[in-house]
Parts: structure tokens; C-alpha cells; sequence
């Protein structure tokens, strides 16, 4: 409930700070929604053309890409400071979050407001109302889907920038790991086999960011839930484990600043 | 000559920098493996249902090495726009404009030295991964055609990027400007999937803009060399470079009038 309280009060001073802004703010959010737009179009016109990938139409792209959307735009909302967790590290600006009373991890990820995120949140509602498959209880089950997708995303963010405190400059790993992450979300899943749908529900786990969620919205079933309930409980407690591991190798940068 | 060899330099500088980093270097272009990688596997499974060996004239081979110079094009793109536009919003496009250079060709030789060695590594890590999954590259007519095509495609994005970064003069934030673009490119520029597979109307509208031309073209050229499909591309990339070029001409030209520098 602290905690609550303490993430509430950021959030609220991050909202105020980007919407100091306000045309740059929604020039970002509606830009964002604009570009899911026309970045869609590419999967309808694949789909007018080859009607149909291994069961897979534009209706299911519709579900899978709202849910990565939106659970995509909900990190950059409230954790947006996850995406850059390495070079935070890297260059010693963890010495302010430790130096206050608060969590380390949950105050550093955030500290930072991505504007556009909020584009992409509400793109994904939009796609998913566009899929023909929408009905209230679906609603309910989107926005279950959309918090365990975040909760997987943000952790894989938290481990993968976690690596910084091991080897140092991260940033085009992080990269290429985050647009791998995105990528592989997005595509039907049945184009995979076996063993490349084994890296996706673990070193990449893309699976349980678009198609598992994607799934569990269009048929609920329990053991879909069960395995992103796992997934996400299992990747969270991972991402906590590997930067408390590695922040006990953090060398502060003697940098401790006020950070606006 | 001397006007020449003053770029020449900052070409070379840039081009010796981005070398300084191999590191990073080699991180960033292995982003090509990936996409290269899901493309193959979208690309297998479409062919295999549409129980054809080619489609539209394309066969799997031609689409993934067509796909790999889509990539490479793309991903070698400097972050042009947010450099200019952070130039004009943080003021130090004041400390690049009182030397003795243009601005706009200082800028233009800079993005060159970034594109080139990135090209490069882009098409070294794509093409190793499409040689394994599909066979061996393009005869060298392919490959000396898309090189002639590429200069064009990098001087139009130059056009379009610099146009969008100097647009700082006149709004706060400039990405989203770069994201549309980015998409038109992907879907009018036949990034994803090659022209040939769109319907005629969307060939048609496609043809008749820029992103074709920057994308598309050199990738068929890769694939599929023609002389009547080069003297095509090279024209209608001339036209483009024309028409872009004089309106950022203008537009620099109207940006420096809004600008205020304050102190220094």
C-alpha cells in the first residue's frame, strides 16, 4: 500500500511534467496512434493477399497487435525509465535512488513518463475493437491480458538492462533484444516450430507478450491463464533476483545530482 | 576541387568514427539475424500454402534476398531528423552554422559517413544469414545495379529526414513525423513485402511516390536486374531528388529567418 501510494505520487509528477508540453504531448500521442495505423495496414494488405498463415487472419493480427500494443504503451507510461535501466547504471545515476528511503528498482523504472506510450495504449483498445471478435467479457480479459503482458515486458527490460552491471555499455543489446521482443510478438505464432517456439516463451519471451494474451482474450481458458500467470510471476521475480544480484556490484559514479 | 575535398573530409571523419566503436558497431547491425530470420519463416509458410514456387514473378529465394536489401537500406539510416532538430532546439545549430561550410552539405556528408560502413555490415550479418537459409546471393549485375540505385535512395532520405529535423523551427516535437515517415516507407516503399504482391491500385499509388523508389527499387534491382528497370529507378530517382531537394533548399533557407540566438 506504500508502495502504491509512493508510485501514485510519481506517476502524478511525471503527468505534470510531460504536460508542461501540452502540443508536444499530443502531437506524440496522436502521432503514435497514427503510426500503429499505417504500420497495421501492412499486415492488411498481407492478409487480402494470402487470406490466411496457418489459421491465422487479420482478425487474430488485430487481437495479437492490440495486446502487445497497449501493454508496449502501459511500460512506456509508468515505467518508461525501464527501456534505459542500463545506461543508468552504466553512468552511476543509480546513486540517487539509493541514496532516498524508497525501493531502488520500482523508484528508478518510474521515474520517467514516455509520452507516445500512451499512443500506443489506447491503439491497442482501438485494434482490438476492430477485430470482429470484441464482447464485454473479452474487454475484461483484454485488460487482464494487457497487465501480465506488461508485467512481462517491463521485467524482460529489467533483465536484459541488468547485464549493465556486468558488462558495462548495454545499449544496442537492449536494442536488439526489445525489437527481437517486438517482432517476434507481433507474428502468428503457428509459423514457428518447435524449438523456435521454445526461445519464445523463454530467452525471448515474445509468446507471452502477444500470442498467449491474443489467445487467452479470444478463448478464455485456464490454463492459458495459468501459463501467463506463470510466465509473468516467473520473469518478475527473475528481473527483481538479477538486479538486486547486481546491485551489489554497482560502483557508484559519485554522481549524486538532482535529478528534475 | 578544394569545395569538394572540404566534404570529402567530414565524409571521412564520420566514417573513421563510427569505426572507433566496433563494438557497437557489430551489436547494431545484428539486428538484421532476427528479422531476416521471422521473415524467412513468414515467407516459407506463404509460399508452402499458396502451393506455388513463385508469386507475381517472386520466388522464396528472390523475396529473402529482395527482403535483405529492403533491411540493410533501412536499418542503415542515420538518426538524421532527431540530430537537426535537437541542433535547432538545444541552439548548437548555431556553432555549425558560422563555420565556413554549408549546412546543409556539412549535414548531408556527415549522414554518408554513418550510412556506408553501416550498409555494409547490415548486408554482411543479412546476407550470411539468407545465404545459409536460402542459398547464395544474386549474380554481380545484381549487386552493381542496387550500388548505382543506393546513392539515390540515401540522397532522397537525406532530403526527406533534413526537412523533417529543420521542421524544429517550427514545431516542438519532430518524431512523430519521423514514425509516419518510417511507415510510409515500410508500406509504400515495399519495405515488408515487395510491390509485387499489392494489389494493382496500391502498385499504382505506390509507384507514383518517393518510398518506391528508395526501397523498391534497388531491392528488385538486387534481384531482378534490368537495364529498362535501372534507366526507371535512376530516372524517376533523379525527378524525386530534384523536387525534395529545391523545397529543402527553401525551407533552410526560411528555417535560418526564425532563428534567435541568444548569447553564446
Amino acid at each position: 500500500m506504500k508502495h502504491l501510494k509512493f508510485l501514485l505520487a510519481i506517476w502524478k509528477a511525471n503527468l505534470q511534467s510531460v504536460m508542461e508540453y501540452r502540443v508536444s504531448f499530443l502531437t506524440q500521442v496522436i502521432g503514435m496512434m497514427l503510426n500503429n495505423f499505417i504500420y497495421f495496414a501492412i499486415w492488411l494488405i498481407f492478409f487480402d493477399r494470402f487470406k490466411d498463415v496457418r489459421g491465422w487472419g487479420a482478425s487474430e493480427m488485430y487481437v495479437t497487435f492490440g495486446v502487445l500494443a497497449s501493454a508496449f504503451g502501459l511500460v512506456s507510461l509508468f515505467f518508461g525509465n525501464a527501456f534505459v535501466l542500463g545506461d543508468i547504471i552504466n553512468n552511476g545515476r543509480l546513486d540517487y535512488y539509493l541514496s532516498l528511503p524508497r525501493p531502488v528498482l520500482l523508484h528508478a523504472v518510474a521515474s520517467r513518463m514516455i509520452t507516445s506510450g500512451l499512443g500506443d495504449f489506447t491503439y491497442g483498445f482501438i485494434s482490438y475493437a476492430l477485430s470482429g471478435q470484441f464482447t464485454w467479457d473479452g474487454l475484461l480479459r483484454f485488460i487482464l491480458a494487457i497487465l501480465l503482458a506488461a508485467v512481462v515486458f517491463a521485467s524482460f527490460l529489467i533483465l536484459v538492462n541488468s547485464l549493465a552491471f556486468w558488462v558495462g555499455i548495454v545499449s544496442s543489446f537492449t536494442n536488439l533484444m526489445i525489437n527481437a521482443m517486438l517482432t517476434f510478438g507481433i507474428y502468428p505464432i503457428t509459423l514457428f516450430d518447435n524449438y523456435a517456439k521454445l526461445i519464445l516463451f523463454t530467452v525471448i519471451p515474445a509468446a507471452l507478450m502477444g500470442a498467449v494474451p491474443a489467445e487467452y482474450i479470444r478463448a478464455a481458458t485456464w490454463q492459458t491463464l495459468a501459463q501467463l500467470l506463470l510466465g509473468a510471476a516467473i520473469l518478475l521475480g527473475l528481473a527483481v533476483t538479477v538486479f538486486r544480484s547486481g546491485l551489489r556490484r554497482y560502483e557508484s559514479g559519485s554522481a549524486i545530482q538532482v535529478e528534475v | 576541387m578544394k569545395y569538394i575535398r572540404k566534404y570529402w573530409a567530414i565524409f571521412q571523419i564520420t566514417l573513421i568514427n563510427s569505426l572507433a566503436y566496433p563494438g557497437e558497431l557489430i551489436g547494431r547491425s545484428l539486428m538484421i539475424v532476427p528479422f531476416m530470420w521471422i521473415f524467412y519463416q513468414l515467407w516459407k509458410v506463404t509460399f508452402s500454402a499458396a502451393g506455388t514456387e513463385s508469386i507475381n514473378g517472386m520466388t522464396l529465394y528472390s523475396t529473402m534476398w529482395y527482403l535483405m536489401m529492403a533491411e540493410t537500406i533501412e536499418l542503415s539510416r542515420p538518426q538524421l531528423a532527431r540530430t537537426i532538430s535537437e541542433n535547432v532546439k538545444d541552439g548548437s545549430i548555431a556553432y555549425i552554422l558560422n563555420k565556413p561550410y554549408n549546412f546543409l552539405l556539412y549535414q548531408f556528408s556527415n549522414s554518408m559517413g554513418e550510412t556506408v560502413f553501416r550498409a555494409g555490415m547490415n548486408a554482411l550479418f543479412g546476407g550470411l544469414v539468407v545465404w545459409w537459409l536460402v542459398g547464395p546471393p544474386p549474380a554481380l549485375q545484381g549487386w552493381t545495379f542496387a550500388l548505382l540505385a543506393l546513392l539515390g535512395t540515401w540522397i532522397m532520405n537525406f532530403c526527406i529526414t533534413c526537412l523533417i529535423g529543420l521542421s524544429a523551427f517550427l514545431v516542438e516535437e519532430v518524431s512523430p513525423f519521423m514514425w509516419i515517415y518510417q511507415k510510409f516507407v515500410f508500406i509504400l516503399g515495399g519495405f515488408l513485402i515487395p510491390l509485387d504482391f499489392y494489389p494493382n491500385w496500391l502498385q499504382t499509388i505506390a509507384k507514383s511516390l518517393p518510398f518506391a523508389y528508395m526501397i523498391y527499387g534497388p531491392s528488385k534491382l538486387f534481384v531482378d536486374p534490368s537495364m529498362e528497370l535501372l534507366v526507371n529507378v535512376l530516372t524517376m530517382q533523379a525527378v524525386w531528388i530534384a523536387a525534395l531537394g529545391a523545397i529543402l533548399a527553401l525551407s533552410y533557407r526560411r528555417g535560418v529567418t526564425y532563428l534567435t540566438v541568444n548569447g553564446g
